[in-house]
Order: C-alpha cells, then structure tokens, then sequence
C-alpha cells in the first residue's frame, strides 16, 4: 500500500498546526482584500485581472515561506533519516509535500472566491476571465511550489533556501523584461521560460494550451527534481 | 547461520574524503555484531548505507538477500533502525507518532494497534503514550525511537551509539534491553565505547578511518586464540625461541617481569588445541610448565594492538 496518505495526512497537519500557514493566509487575505475593495470603488467595474497579478506577485513572496521549512527543517532536524530509512519512496515524500502546500494555497484561492461572488452579487461580470485566471493561478502555484520544494531538499538551512527560492522566482518571473535587450532568437528563448509571459494569457481570458504545457512541464521537472536532490546522499 | 547482512567491499565517498575504504564483513541471523571505532571512523556511515539513508560509492550491501541500492523498498521493510541523535517530531505524541512511523511500514487496524500496544509494553513507554515527545527525557526519547523501530517486528535491528546522552542507569537499561532483543533480533550495533560492546556483543568489527581493521569474536569459542603459559626457565629469550618454533604459532611476547625462573608468556596460536605442542616442545628443552590456559582477548587489548599497528604502518 502506498504511504502517501499516510505522509500528506501528516505534512497537512504539520502546515496548519504552525502559525506559518495562518499568517501567510492572513497576510495573502488582507493584502487582496484591501486591492479588490479599492479598484472596486475606484473603476466600478468587474473585473478580477488586476487581482490576479497581484495574487501572482504574492504568491512569488509566499510559497518561499511555505516550501523553505518542508526539506531543509527535516534535514536539520534529523527526521528526514526516519522518512528515508521508513520503507517508502521518495516520491511519495515528495508529492506529500507539494500536495501539502498546495492545500495551503488553495484555501488561499478559494477564500478569495468571495470576490467573485460580490462581482456577481452586485454587476455582471465575464466568467470566462475568472476561471481562467484561477486555473492560471492554480498552475502558476503549483510550479511555485515544486521549484521550492527542490531548493529546500538540497539545503538544511531554512533561511538559504527561502532567499533562494525568492531569487528563482523573481528572475523566472522578470525574465521577459531581460527578452526585449536579446537579439533574436534569444529574446524568444528567454520569453519561453518567463513565468509572467505565460500566466497573463490566463489572467486576462485567453488559455493557450502551450501556457499550461508550460506550467504543468514547469511542475513535473520540479517535482522529478526534489525526488532526485533526496535520491543523492 | 545464513548472513542476514553481507558487505562487499563497501566505499562510501564524501567529496575528498573517504569515509569507508573498502570494508567488508557479514552478520548472522541471531548475532548481535558490534562495529567499534573511534569518532569519524565510518561506523554511523556504514549503518546509514545498510539502513537505505546513504548510497555507497562503491560495493555492495544486502541486508536479507535485499541489495539496499537495487532493491532498497524490500531491504528497508527487513530494517528497524535507530538513527544516533534520536531524530523524532517532536510536536507529536508518542501515541501519534508511533502510530505514523506504523503507517509508514504498512501496518494498519489492527496489527497496528496490537504492534503499538506491544512496543509501549515492552519499551515501558504506556505512562507516557499521549505526552508530546517535545517533552520526554533522552532516555524516554530513545525508548520511542527504538519502539518505532520494532513496530513491524523487523528480524534485523540498527542501533547506532543507542548509549549516547544517557544516564548509567538509563545505560545499564538500554544495555538490558539490547540483551533481552537479541533473543528474537539479529542487531547491528555501534559504539566508541569499548566497555558497552564487550557487555553485549558476539563479534566486533573494529573501523579506524574508514577502513576494517579485523573482526573479533567475544564468545570465547574465537577468541581463545591466544594461550597464556608459566613457564620456568631461563634464558627467556630461549624460551621464547622454543616457543616460536611450535609449528603454527606466531607471536610471543613476555608478560610483566620474571619471578626468579618463573615468567608469563603470552603465545598467539592459529588454534587453542597447540597448548599440547607446546607443552611437550618445552619439555623437552627442559623447561617446566606451571600453567597453561587459553587467554580471552580483552577487547580494549585487541583495540588498541590494532590501532597502534595502523598507525605504525
């Protein structure tokens, strides 16, 4: 039997007891809420787009805190050695901890649905951007997370691999800017990898299957890589 | 017996450093096997690779006939193993935590439950099942790391230094415990304390910087290889040279200082039964034999020859 219950029964129950998940919620909420309330006064239209930029741009700073502890705690600590000498596999490990995280952010997203309700409540908004953007938001996230989850099994230092991760993230997310300086055709090589250029198609209705091929490669090469950081010892 | 772990020729690699050069040994089923060293030795390095946690360099280890890279799942299910610092989550209780590490190992229902409510008796941990483990003592700490351990009965059991941080009552327990798990177990362990491995150990692989210096047996059926005699006699370096003439015997060295005629020699023999050789060649040279009787080598005696002799090469 698979001990992936069994190990994300326990990472989700370590995430939410820790008041890091709380705060990180809290502060993600605060932060939304007081963006939605003001352009919702200030343009009177609805629209979520401009949310979803800024929850991307949050959660580029967030799931650094929330992947740092995951791999380099348990190195730290020791009990990493009880989980690899248990008869289990590290992808299970693995994919205990990205599904952990995820739960996190998606109580994230799913509480900002509220923001879509009043929309509805109160005007007329386009569906179609909406549940773009929060598959976009999803998919974005999801590669947040797993390329965190690979700087955290390669560190013990929890610190190190936050500012690391952070750094990834920011230059993976800006890169395209660097794209308009490249000749060709190394301004396409360099907009292929940027985070921003392929979550706005999301954030603004259009889905292009390359941009969630992107997301989900984005993923599985982070996921195959933490199995192969915990596999090197 | 059949070797439950067998080790061939294993490396293990830290950037430039070596920190196990080439070391093979095997374990029998039922024998409890210590490896001894000094600190750095490789000894926790050996005893990671065996338990899945580190990959070899080189070589090979099976444990069960499991080789622990290749099949490392089915190795690690025949493994209960106790890491040296005791790492334990200590924001669960004993009860939850017990109850994750079975979960892990595949129990579930009730052999978990009855393999939970067996630990706790055994390890006499029941008085503090729903405490967080954040608050128990060392000793009770490594009481839950050794029940972890046991909770799928595995025949083979790691403990590396299962002594360290521990009281001497809280020693002479765990030195009880070891005793009374050898009855069902094959365990592997490891300390730098030559006193605690003497007390329950069968055989001993003595590690110095990576390397297997020699694997001693403390049952006395291996160990006898030594004989210690009192002889009278003089000159004693003529006495030494009849001895060493003894077909199979190696070194002879005197022991303390001669009483008049009377002195003590301690032989090395390849097997206890030269004691009649070396009986009749002395007498026939004319010395007398007070005594003779095989001499049980003392661990910290075997240590430290080993040792020294490295050093010297």
């Amino acid at each position: 039997m698979s001990a992936l219950p069994t190990l994300l029964a326990k990472e989700t129950k370590a995430l939410f007891a820790s008041p890091i998940a709380y705060a990180v919620i809290a502060v993600f909420l605060l932060l939304m809420g007081y963006s939605f309330t003001a352009f919702l006064f200030l343009n009177k239209t609805s629209t979520l787009v401009h949310l979803f930029f800024q929850a991307a741009v949050l959660f580029l700073l967030i799931v650094p805190v929330l992947t740092m502890r995951q791999f380099a705690e348990e190195r730290k600590t020791g009990t990493l050695e009880l989980l690899l000498t248990a008869p289990v596999r590290e992808s299970d490990i693995v994919l205990a901890k990205f599904l952990a995280s995820m739960a996190v952010n998606a109580t994230m997203l799913a509480l900002t649905l509220t923001y879509a309700g009043v929309l509805q409540a109160y005007g007329k908004p386009d569906w179609g951007p909406i549940y773009s953007g929060y598959l976009g938001l999803a998919l974005l996230t999801a590669a947040l997370v797993a390329l965190g989850l690979t700087v955290s099994a390669l560190t013990a230092n929890q610190i190190v691999a936050a500012v690391v991760s952070l750094g990834l993230f920011l230059v993976l997310w800006t890169i395209d800017s660097l794209g308009s300086l490249l000749p060709y055709p190394f301004d396409n090589m360099v907009l292929s990898i940027s985070l921003l250029a392929h979550f706005t198609p999301f954030a603004t209705g259009a889905m292009y299957l390359s941009d969630v091929g992107f997301f989900v490669s984005l993923s599985l090469l982070g996921l195959f890589l933490s199995v192969r950081a915990l596999a090197r010892r | 017996m059949t070797p439950v772990i067998v080790v061939d020729q294993l490396s293990k690699r830290f950037g430039a450093r070596l920190a196990v050069d080439r070391v093979s040994f095997d374990v029998r089923a039922g024998e409890v096997m210590g490896l001894l060293g000094p600190n750095g030795s490789g000894k926790t390095t050996i005893l990671r690779i065996l338990a899945g946690y580190l990959r070899p360099s080189s070589g090979t280890a099976c444990v069960a006939g499991f080789d622990v890279v290749a099949e490392g799942l089915e190795a690690r299910r025949y493994v209960g193993y106790v890491p040296e610092d005791v790492p334990l989550y200590t924001h669960m209780r004993v009860d939850e935590f017990l109850a994750f590490m079975g979960r892990l190992k595949g129990l579930t229902g009730r052999p978990l439950h009855d393999g939970m409510a067996s630990v706790c008796e055994r390890l006499a941990l029941s008085r503090v099942r729903h405490m967080l483990i954040g608050k128990l003592s060392r000793g009770y700490r490594q009481r839950v790391a050794i029940a972890q351990a046991l909770l799928n009965d595995p025949p083979l059991l790691i403990l590396d230094e299962p002594t360290n941080g521990l009281d001497p009552r809280q020693i002479i327990e765990m030195r009880e415990l070891i005793r009374a798990l050898a009855t069902t177990h094959t365990i592997l362990v490891t300390s730098h304390i030559l006193g605690e491995i003497e007390k329950v150990a069968h055989r001993v692989a003595i590690l110095l910087d990576g390397r297997l210096l020699a694997v001693q047996a403390l049952d006395g059926n291996e160990t006898g290889r030594h004989l210690r005699l009192t002889i009278r006699g003089r000159p004693q370096e003529t006495v030494q040279t009849c001895l060493r003439a003894v077909p199979g015997v190696g070194d002879v060295t005197m022991q303390g200082i001669a009483r008049g005629e009377v002195a003590e020699y301690l032989v090395q023999v390849h097997t206890v039964s030269l004691a009649e050789s070396l009986t009749a060649a002395l007498v026939a040279h004319g010395f007398g034999v007070l005594e003779i009787r095989p001499e049980r080598a003392d661990l910290e005696t075997v240590f430290l020859q080993l040792t020294r002799a490295e050093a010297t090469v």
